[in-house]
């Protein structure tokens, strides 16, 4: 009975956490308004947004730009980072070659990139797909790189004694063998991508959520904040629930977890 | 021909910075359509011997041969059976049997009907399309058997191929590769810490000595199992109760225990 | 598992990185030399090196490089000590307490695919550009994994210390105290190091986009006055103590490991 009794918990906990907060700002008035939106103020700011547009566009224009550009970076990114560490893995001397201008790369996090995407190519939509493409580069080439390593040698011996060549031995053996780890890779980098977007958006942007914010923001204007920020929740899970969706179908053979 | 050879291997490995011998001096062949059985105390380089003949390894000095070619690879020709089973956990039971074929481009038609015939004769039908976590160790077994016997390969090299099952399943599985070795006979190099298994199932039986490992003795059990009809009885445990198959089983355990109590030379 | 038949010599590791760094290095100088990209776009590694050392005495954007990074990092020790102060312990609890866990998971789900730096905003409008609202942003970004893997190490702690604590009478807090704490210390430690890196990363993007002082400061100030060699140099220091700070706790975790046999 136990998942019940913690859905039950969730549901009232959500439900006393909207009640203060309804009471607060819109009873008692123990919190101001203008730091702090009231579930009315933020309803008809979600309105606003979604009919008549915020910050040049609408709530869904803005989503589907957020949206574009983090799939677009997400993709170039993982197009390349797979391969990559599918090399490395896959050779020592590979890895030799590549990792001290990797190691010199990887400490510099994602969003330390942005004002340099800026210098070089403004405030458009190149500049935030390259630092997306920096932030989920880095993800995806590690644990493709693990997922390699951690192969059972006698996997690959088995593929070997079996006649296998060297394209069948990426794509039937190496690949799905390791797809366990590139996945959680996969994973890391879209998480990754959000937040590298939302930044790169809130440092200077023309259209997207992370604008939305930032206009909010100068507006003094914490309802259409609150609506942004609803919105970057609501698609980041949209997008990580689609990910964990395909992972399913990508490795059905998986035993299933308890 | 398909002959494994053998001719005077040694092979060094490097532990600790240290060079020390595995195998010292390893004269076998395993002829044509040969059942040899490998047995010696742990450690003596038995899985060693098998992994040079799958190419696996390089032999120090000496030669490995096998048709009279050296080894450099691996190779579908020299099928592997591992202890580990080693299938691949994303394809299905036709899949993994599947796979060789494919890598040599054999027909669909062909290889449908070969794929049909390997699940038939391990007895797998209605496992087809099932994953290796869903079957039994036994199962997964018969899938790793099947997946090297379809390549009708001129060798088998078998590393404790039933080391991980229970008695039961165990004791299936020898009857079904006696069955096996009367169907379609093959050279098979096997190993195994089961003495009985070796004598059931060899025409010889390689004793090692303990490491590093040299071979010190070859037993022939064809001449005997076919001078006192072994082949009459169906069932393991009637083999294994003639005093022939016992007189054999203990010659072979003496010799062992030498090498575990004293053998050190 | 990987394709060589052997690993190459030490001699060979280090060829190999040499002519993978020269390349990287070399294609970053041609660029650059031969004027196919504008040195203001891409300064040659020496200009770099320069402007670094150019940095380290002369102040830019009201301060010297060592002084910005400073007052980074001042902001940065206070969030992350705030997250590892708050997470830490609501972590601990919610392992031994299921309803407390019933009660936060829904909250803390509800909130975990927002983006750290989503709010920055709120930070700003709540708690200024100062310190508070930084203080905040790093705070969001090393939470999270200071309490989740405090909660799995408690969580996942073997029931028999509890159950023996609790036969030998040991009230509640004390087997918070002297059991669960010790017991799920690896798994602890590790997630301090992953909120670690996530709050160096997360205060680099508050201080870009509200923030007055700090290296971040310094590399928005550089981005717009055009002056490349700052943004890299800038680039270059929060790498430097992002690293040093990641080895640090990397050092700890496997000092914490191998004390706990778990090496
Ligand atoms: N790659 C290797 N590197 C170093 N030493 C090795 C390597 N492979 C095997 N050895 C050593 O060589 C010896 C023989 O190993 P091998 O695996 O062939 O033994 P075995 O007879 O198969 O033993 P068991 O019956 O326990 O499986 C052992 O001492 C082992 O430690
Ligand atoms: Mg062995």
């Amino acid at each position: 009975m136990r998942p019940s009794r913690r859905f039950f918990v969730g549901i009232t906990t959500i439900a006393a956490l909207f009640a203060v907060w309804a009471v607060l700002t819109m009873v008692t008035g123990t919190v101001s308004t203008g730091r702090f939106p009231s579930p009315l103020q933020f309803w008809e700011s979600a309105r606003q947004v979604l009919t008549v547009g915020y910050a040049d566009a609408t709530l869904f224009a803005h989503a589907l730009h957020s949206l574009k550009l983090v799939v677009m970076g997400f993709l170039v990114a993982i197009a390349a980072g797979i391969p990559l560490g599918l090399l490395m893995g896959w050779s020592r001397r590979a890895e030799a070659f590549v990792n001290p201008v990797f190691l010199l790369i990887r400490p510099i996090p994602p969003l330390a990139w942005i004002p340099l995407a800026i210098l070089w190519l403004g405030l458009g939509d190149a500049a935030k797909i390259m630092v997306i493409f920096f932030a989920a580069f880095v993800p995806s080439v590690i644990n493709t790189f693990t997922g390699v390593r951690m192969i059972e040698p006698h996997i690959i011996e088995a593929a070997r004694m079996l006649g296998t060549g060297r394209r069948r031995m990426v794509r039937e053996v190496l690949v799905p063998a390791a797809s366990p780890m590139i996945f959680t890779g996969l994973r890391l980098s879209l998480q990754a991508s959000w937040t590298t977007l939302v930044a790169a958006e809130l440092v200077g942007a023309l259209a997207g959520l992370g604008r939305v914010l930032n206009v909010a923001q100068q507006d003094i204007y914490p309802a259409m904040v609150m609506v942004g920020m609803a919105a970057v929740g609501v698609l980041g899970w949209a997008t990580t629930r689609l990910l964990a969706m395909i992972e399913a179908r990508a490795m059905p053979w998986l035993p299933a977890r308890a | 021909m398909s002959a494994i050879v053998f001719e005077s291997v040694h092979r060094q490995f490097e532990r600790d910075g240290k060079s020390f011998p595995a195998l010292d001096n390893v004269t076998l062949t395993v002829a044509d359509k040969e059942f040899v059985a490998l047995v010696g105390p742990s450690g003596c380089g038995k899985t060693t011997c098998l992994r040079m003949a799958a190419g696996f390894e390089a032999p120090s000095s000496g030669r490995v041969l096998v048709g009279g070619v050296p080894v450099t690879g691996p190779g579908p020709d020299r099928a592997v059976v591992f202890q580990q089973f080693a299938l691949f956990p994303w394809k299905s039971v036709e899949d993994n049997i599947a796979f060789g074929l494919r890598n040599r481009k054999v027909p669909a038609d062909e290889r449908r009907e070969r794929i049909a015939g390997a699940i038939r004769l391990m007895g797998l039908e209605g496992y087809e399309t099932a994953f290796p976590h869903q079957l039994s160790g036994g199962m997964q077994q018969r899938v790793a058997i099947a997946r090297a016997y379809v390549l009708d390969p001129q060798a088998l090299l078998m590393d404790e191929p039933f080391g991980a099952l229970d008695a039961q399943t165990r004791v299936v599985m020898q009857e079904e590769l006696v069955r096996l070795a009367r169907v379609n006979p093959r050279t098979v190099l096997f190993i195994t810490h089961a003495v009985e298994e070796a004598v059931y199932l060899a025409d010889r039986v390689a004793i090692m000595t303990r490491r590093p490992g040299r071979i010190k003795e070859v037993i022939d059990v064809r001449s005997i199992r076919a001078a006192e009809a072994w082949d009459r009885h169906e069932r393991v445990e009637d083999v294994m109760d003639l005093e022939s198959f016992v007189h054999l089983r203990t010659h072979i355990w003496r010799s062992l225990r030498e090498e575990k109590v004293g053998g050190e030379r | 598992m990987t394709a060589d038949a052997r690993p190459p010599s030490a001699a060979q590791t280090v060829g190999l990185g040499a002519v993978g760094l020269a390349l990287f290095v070399g294609i970053w100088l041609a660029l650059t030399l031969s004027g196919i990209v504008p040195r203001q776009f891409l300064p040659t590694p020496i200009d770099v090196l320069t402007r670094t050392f150019e940095l380290l005495a002369h102040p830019f954007a009201g301060a010297t490089l060592p002084v910005h990074v400073l007052s980074s990092f001042e902001r940065y020790a206070y969030g992350f000590l705030l997250a590892a102060a708050i997470g830490v312990p609501l972590g601990l609890l919610m392992g031994r307490f299921s309803w407390l866990n019933d009660i936060v998971t829904p909250v803390f789900d509800g909130l975990r695919f927002i983006a750290p730096i989503a709010w920055v905003p709120f930070a700003a409008l709540w708690f200024g550009t100062g310190i508070g609202g930084p203080i905040m942003i790093i705070f969001s970004g090393a939470f999270p994994p200071c309490l989740i893997n405090a909660y799995r190490g408690a969580r996942f702690v073997d029931r028999n210390y509890i159950e023996a604590a609790q036969m030998l009478g040991t009230r509640n807090m004390r087997t918070i105290l002297e059991v669960l704490l010790p017991a799920s210390f690896p798994s602890i430690i590790a997630g301090l190091r992953v909120g670690a890196g996530i709050g160096w990363q997360s205060l680099v993007g508050a201080e870009l986009i509200v923030a007055s002082a700090g290296v971040g400061y310094m590399m928005v100030q550089g981005q717009s006055n055009i002056s490349t060699p700052t943004v890299v140099a800038g680039m270059i220091a929060i790498g430097i103590v992002g690293l040093l700070i990641d080895v640090l706790l990397r050092r700890l975790e496997t000092h914490v490991r191998r004390r706990r046999g778990l090496a």
